[in-house]
């Protein structure tokens, strides 16, 4: 998968126990970048440069166990040491996005929710599921039409599974109204037909604030959410392909195998960045 | 300076693990509490300046966003307050990764006496509460002795300047490392010894040992290397490798076999040379896709022409027993690192799950260690954390409650792994150590914990059992561990690789250097967590996420380089040579000088008696029982029964989509909350081919026969595989074995010659349907002496043990997964067809269990009848002419019909009468017989002529129809309707008993 450079090159973090980086180096491949997976401690000691990339993906689960709150370390570590590195790859127009771990680290880091360019600023935070624990199931989300997010342009409803044991979106009143008037709320957790899950379980998988499930900063280019597209890759991960294909089936219709929502979400950003060179 | 960070939630924050431990108070004890909120403490022994405290708690320990924080005790409001630490030396996960965030944030480390402890405070309110109500919640719910420690206070004995205090659990042992010499004058003198060290020596293994040190050539030679008598590290070792877990004595074992019937006796020597490896070296033969089997710590198959994939299964139970979060960690952890230690090294891609435990809501008089409602909660989150935080998907699993495992319970865990066919262009399933290679150990520490947990779980379990060998394990460590081995792999740079499981360095150098022929090892380069381990622990101790690696000195500084950058920490610890003898030295004085080959050679073997009664003459009958007249009542009962129901809750805290591979996930239907048969991963991302998984357990039938037990055993997970699209040419079996004690005892085992027929006819079993259905055993193991004695209600004791038990896991490759089928009806109109032959099956199944009864005709495996059904069905769903397959197990066809029509949502109507049976003429027999080998499909009525045409020589009969009403309708043989229950009455019986679970 780590194949040579293209014109796209993203960047998957791995090492102290982050997953889902073989999948999220795939899904970008898929989309079209040259993906390289790359331990946080080789971009620390400069064997690699964020320089050379357009694409930053802080992925999967679990980096240091998730003690003392998900994510919270590894913003310790990147802050500490890539914190300048990080904010100029921001900076130059470049794409970062946080896929559940590393959603709840992008918010520990202060990249989300960015308000006033502001990216060290902690104040939204992804807590303890309501529903008192871990969670693998398949969600609904809708997709704020108005939002400036680069990732989910031209999709509407997507569904993704959620994994995860603190993924409840938490601010403080006042934060999350700026939030939703700033149409910085992209992602919320709704029920099958698209309508508004207005916090019901399972629908609202773990008690989220106002169901949201991914914000991104004011400029559409830092996104987090915390269900997992990656896992999205192939028809075959939706939980109802059997039941779609024999549908279509009797219809005479062949089953779309085409890229799934959850590639065309990397699409998206392959895009962005090939059109804004 | 020490100094103590509480932590908690803002109150106005939900505290959903306060309301966890409120909600179980209530539902387990009927304690009433009105809230409870969760303290977070941190207690570091180091010397920081303020700042440096201020920077940590703002910056690491307390988000400002949900969370407040003070080093002094934060005032939260209680009735009562239960502080919950960790003895000293029990693993602490968090306070080890504390010390590294805060060394990377401080930019230098704690220093050598440094350390962060991690606790918690329970905050109870509830004006009722009683001290010995607080003390219940402490012992029973939030703390186990054997780990944790833990203070009560009153609201009115509180102290709000000195909280709790300062509790640090350092180890401190003062004590300074010495060998000690064990004299070998006479058999009783050693026999003494073994057992005043818990050695657990078998007695006859003494004779051989006393030889060996007595021999002059061997006298000389120790001699010379300054040694006389043994040393206790080369008596541990000993007994380490010559445990029954290490050395599975008993499957080695020479069985006395008898029929008490017909008088006919029989002498199996080695159930494992003949009913394993015999039939599986015969099925390598025909099978090209096997690709190594029955020497490594899991076995190969052939994946595609640039992947092997890897399965084993392991059995956790005697620690899980006694602390089960710990014991299920460290036993899914464990596991995992046996396919990173097969071949050159694996990555996990797969992991499984049984537990088999007592009843949930058991009220009665026996009192195991741990009640088994508790017990399952542990073992539940225990396998979660270790295998989410490994990001390896839980894809398959069971529970099994049953009042014989409240004496000991059973954990399996399984785990499947993918390895490159070829690693630098040779394969990568072969490795050897070789003289001048370098010995290797890579990942955790050494301590006190896990010493002699092979011995402990080689006995049986009582209040003498030492505590030391619970440990916790740590999926993070491992986790860098896994990766940082993969890429050291994928550059060349490891010869060979094991893991340090049971024996620890022990078993894994012992073993690794047989192929060299012989090491020297120095046994003080080991890393230990804390100081004053005697050589002999160290080289015995088991403490968790270890390989030991051979690498070749030219490629050692890359590997250490690379190490590091993973932050995993490895050490040279000594270097195979072809000495012929395992040498071990201590700051240059040697404490081992034994011969390498010493335990292949020479040993006795064990010996058993078996005496078989066949069922009839041990007094089992079939009940004398008219069938029903009602019929829904019936089902819905069954349905709600707990070996039935669902069981959703388990499923969804375990990650199984992690690494984007899911297929068929664990629950499937219009739902998603029905169990599917079987699991499927795409493990290799660009390829569409896939990997089938599934296991199953059937210990009723033990009652019975265990060779039926096993044959159903075998034949229910090879159906589970064909259900999903399996083809019936390529799987995979791994057998794990869980019995009670069969050597015989007058007074304290007088069943144990029954126990040892079981065992004998369940390997007879084993060999005839692997070798029937050709599925060569890839892997197995043993875990004998499945017994505890629990104190009932006078304080007596009593012995309980578990049912024989076997569970079987099949794997399969899967050519194209775009043509897998799920368990559920699809549309309405589609046709139900019955694949199989109904008999008059009922011993030992759910419907008499249900009514008290254990019968007698218990189901039989026909592989000679039901392979060609199995084959064509296969062949259907590679044509795409099958809309839903579900095979027909525990509980019969009626349960399954409900399984079949829940999944979809979808009403059904049939009509028993169609059903292909013989020699049955009642309604209850065709609705609840467990016999094997069947399945339900359901296909589009377009298909039904070329389905019928492929199984027109076949037992297959179409039964009814898919509905578009909401009923299951089920017409019985004299054309009345026995049963009309709505999908939705089904479902809620069956989520009756755990639904509200989460």
């Amino acid at each position: 998968m780590e194949t040579g450079m293209n014109d796209v090159n993203a960047l998957v973090l791995t090492g102290y126990g982050l997953n889902c980086d073989h999948e999220t180096a795939y899904a970008l491949e898929l989309a079209g970048a040259a993906a390289r997976r790359v331990h946080i401690n080789s971009l620390i000691d400069g064997t690699v440069s964020l320089t050379d990339f357009q694409i930053m993906v802080f992925g999967g689960g679990f980096s240091w166990g998730d003690d003392h709150g998900a994510g919270v370390i590894q913003a310790v570590r990147m802050k500490t040491h890539l914190g300048d590195q990080i904010l100029k790859f921001i900076e130059a127009g470049y794409l970062v996005l946080g896929i559940c771990n590393g959603f709840q680290t992008l918010v520990n880091l202060g990249l989300l929710p960015g308000f006033d360019h502001d990216y060290t600023r902690r104040s939204v935070a992804l807590t303890f599921n309501d529903c008192g624990n871990f969670r693998d199931d398949w969600v609904t989300l809708t997709v704020n039409a108005a939002s400036p997010c680069i990732f989910t342009v031209g999709i509407d409803l997507a569904e993704f599974p959620i994994r995860h044991g603190e993924g409840k979106f938490y601010a403080e009143q006042n934060t999350i109204a700026r939030l939703i008037e700033n149409n910085q709320v992209v992602t919320r957790y709704a029920t099958p037909d698209g309508k508004s899950a207005k916090g019901r379980f399972p629908y609202n998988p773990n008690g989220s604030i106002d169901d949201i499930a991914g914000v991104c900063d004011p400029t559409g280019r830092v996104f987090g959410l915390m269900p997992h597209p990656e896992a999205f890759n192939h028809w075959t991960n939706h939980p109802d392909w059997t039941r779609r294909k024999e549908t279509l089936k009797r219809q005479g219709l062949a089953t779309d195998t085409g890229p799934t929502i959850g590639i065309r979400l990397f699409q998206n950003a392959v895009d962005y960045v090939r059109n804004n060179k | 300076m020490t100094y103590r960070l509480e932590i908690t939630l803002k109150p106005e924050l939900f505290d959903a693990e306060g309301e966890g431990v409120r909600q179980k108070a209530k539902n387990y004890f009927g304690i009433e509490l009105d809230r409870v909120r969760t303290i977070y403490v941190v207690t570091i022994d180091a010397d920081l300046t303020t700042g440096r405290l201020q920077t940590i708690q703002s910056e690491i320990f307390t988000n400002p966003v949900t969370q407040i924080s003070s080093y002094s005790p934060l005032d939260v409001e209680f009735d009562w307050t239960i502080w919950v630490g960790y003895r000293p030396g029990v693993r602490d996960n968090p306070g080890s990764t504390a010390m590294e965030a805060v060394a990377d944030i401080l930019g230098t480390a704690l220093g050598s006496n440094g350390a962060i402890y991690t606790s918690k405070r329970y905050c109870l309110q509830g004006k009722s509460v009683t001290m010995e109500d607080a003390d219940k919640i402490a012992g029973e719910l939030l703390a186990n002795e054997i780990i944790q420690q833990w203070k009560i206070y009153a609201a009115e004995a509180w102290d709000p300047a000195e909280g709790i205090g300062i509790i640090i659990p350092k180890v401190v042992l003062d004590h300074t490392p010495t060998v000690t010499t064990i004299p070998v004058d006479s058999d009783a003198s050693l026999a003494a010894v073994s057992d005043e060290r818990g050695l657990a020596l078998n007695p006859a293994d003494i004779p051989t040992i006393r030889a060996y040190f007595l021999d002059k050539d061997v006298q000389a030679q120790r001699e010379a290397a300054g040694l006389s008598d043994p040393t206790d590290i080369e008596l541990e070792y000993i007994s380490q490798a010559r445990s029954d877990h290490c050395n599975h004595n008993t499957f080695q074992g020479l069985f006395r076999y008898r029929d008490l019937a017909t008088g006919e006796s029989d002498m199996v020597d080695n159930l494992f040379k003949t009913c394993i490896e015999a039939p599986t070296l015969a099925l390598k033969k025909k099978k090209p896709w096997v690709v190594s089997v029955l020497w490594d710590n899991a076995g190969v198959g052939k994946f595609n022409d640039d992947h092997c994939y890897v399965i084993t299964g392991e059995t956790h139970n005697s620690p899980s027993n006694m602390e089960a979060y710990g014991g299920a960690i460290t036993g899914i952890v464990g596991v995992y690192r046996d396919p990173l230690g097969t071949g050159k090294g694996s990555k996990l891609v797969m992991g499984g799950y049984g537990y088999c435990v007592g009843p949930r809501d058991y009220d009665g008089d026996l009192v195991p260690r741990l009640h088994p409602r508790r017990l399952l909660d542990g073992i539940i989150e225990g396998v979660r954390d270790g295998g989410n935080k490994s990001g390896i998907p839980t894809t398959f699993g069971q529970v099994l409650f049953h009042p014989g495992y409240m004496g000991k319970c059973l954990v399996f865990v399984t785990a499947v792994g993918i390895m490159p066919a070829l690693i630098d262009g040779k394969p990568a399933h072969q490795k050897r150590t070789a003289p001048g290679e370098l010995v290797i150990m890579s990942g955790g520490r050494v301590g006190k914990d896990g010493i002699h947990g092979v011995t402990a779980s080689s006995e049986t379990f009582s209040e003498h059992t030492p505590a030391g060998h619970v440990q916790i394990g740590d999926p993070y460590t491992q986790k860098k561990m896994h990766d940082f081995l993969l890429e050291a792999r994928d550059a060349g740079l490891i010869r060979f690789i094991t893991d340090n499981g049971g024996g620890g360095l022990s078993s894994s150098v012992g073993e690794s250097a047989r192929y060299s022929g012989g090491c020297e090892i120095q046994i003080e380069k080991v890393p230990l967590k804390y100081e004053g381990l005697d050589q002999w622990e160290i080289w015995v101790s088991e403490s968790q996420e270890r390989m030991t690696v051979a690498v070749l000195p030219e490629d050692i500084d890359r590997f250490l380089e690379l190490s590091g950058l993973h932050a995993v920490e490895s050490t040279v610890i000594g270097e195979y040579t072809d000495s012929g003898k395992l040498h071990i030295t201590y700051k240059g004085e040697t404490c081992a000088h034994i011969d390498i080959d010493l335990l292949t050679s020479g040993f006795p073997q064990w010996e058993f008696d078996a005496h078989w009664l066949p069922p009839q003459m041990r007094g089992l009958y079939e009940p004398v029982l008219q069938a029903p007249p009602d019929y829904s009542k019936l089902l819905l009962d069954l349905l709600s029964r707990p070996n039935i129901c669902s069981t959703e809750w388990i499923s969804r805290q375990y990650d199984h989509e992690v690494q984007g591979t899911s297929v068929i996930k664990p629950l499937v239907g219009a739902e998603r909350d029905v169990n599917s048969d079987a699991a499927v991963v795409r493990p290799v991302l660009e390829s569409e081919k896939g990997l089938a998984f599934a296991q199953a357990l059937l210990p009723a039938y033990s009652a019975i026969d265990a060779y039926h037990m096993t044959s159903c055993t075998i034949d229910e997970a090879l159906r589970r595989l064909i259900a999903v699209g399996g083809d019936p040419d390529h799987i995979g079996g791994v057998d794990n074995f869980c019995w009670p004690s069969v050597q015989y005892h007058p007074q304290n085992n007088p069943d144990g010659r029954f126990k040892a027929a079981q065992l004998v006819r369940a390997c007879w079993a084993l060999s005839d349907i692997c070798l029937a259905y050709e599925i060569p055993l890839l892997s197995g193991k043993d875990s004998m002496y499945v017994d505890g004695h629990l104190p009932g209600r006078y304080g007596e004791t009593h012995k309980v043990s578990a049912l024989e038990t076997l569970q079987f896991s099949t794997t399969g490759v899967i050519e194209d997964v775009n043509k897998c089928v799920t368990m559920d009806s699809k549309m309405h109109g589609d046709l139900v067809y019955i694949l199989g032959v109904t008999r008059d099956e009922l011993g030992g199944s759910e419907y008499y269990e249900h009514l008290g009864y254990v019968g007698l005709n218990v189901p039989r495996v026909a592989a000679d009848e039901f392979a060609p059904l199995y084959r064509v069905l296969s062949h259907a769903i590679k044509k795409e002419l099958v809309a839903s397959a579900h095979g027909i197990y525990r509980g019969g066809l009626g349960v399954h019909l409900a399984m079949k029509a829940m999944g979809g949502n979808l009403g059904m109507q049939v009509d028993l009468g169609l059903v292909p049976v013989e020699q049955v003429d009642r309604n209850d027999v065709i609705l609840f017989s467990e016999s094997a080998g069947r399945l339900i499909v359901t296909i589009d009525p377009q298909n039904r002529e070329n389905f019928e045409e492929l199984f027109k020589d076949l037992a297959c009969a179409c039964i009814g129809s898919v509905t578009t009403a909401s009923d299951l309708i089920i017409k019985g043989l004299d054309g009345s309707i026995l049963v009309d229950i709505s999908v939705e009455d089904l479902k809620s019986a069956w989520k009756k008993p755990f639904g509200d679970l989460v």
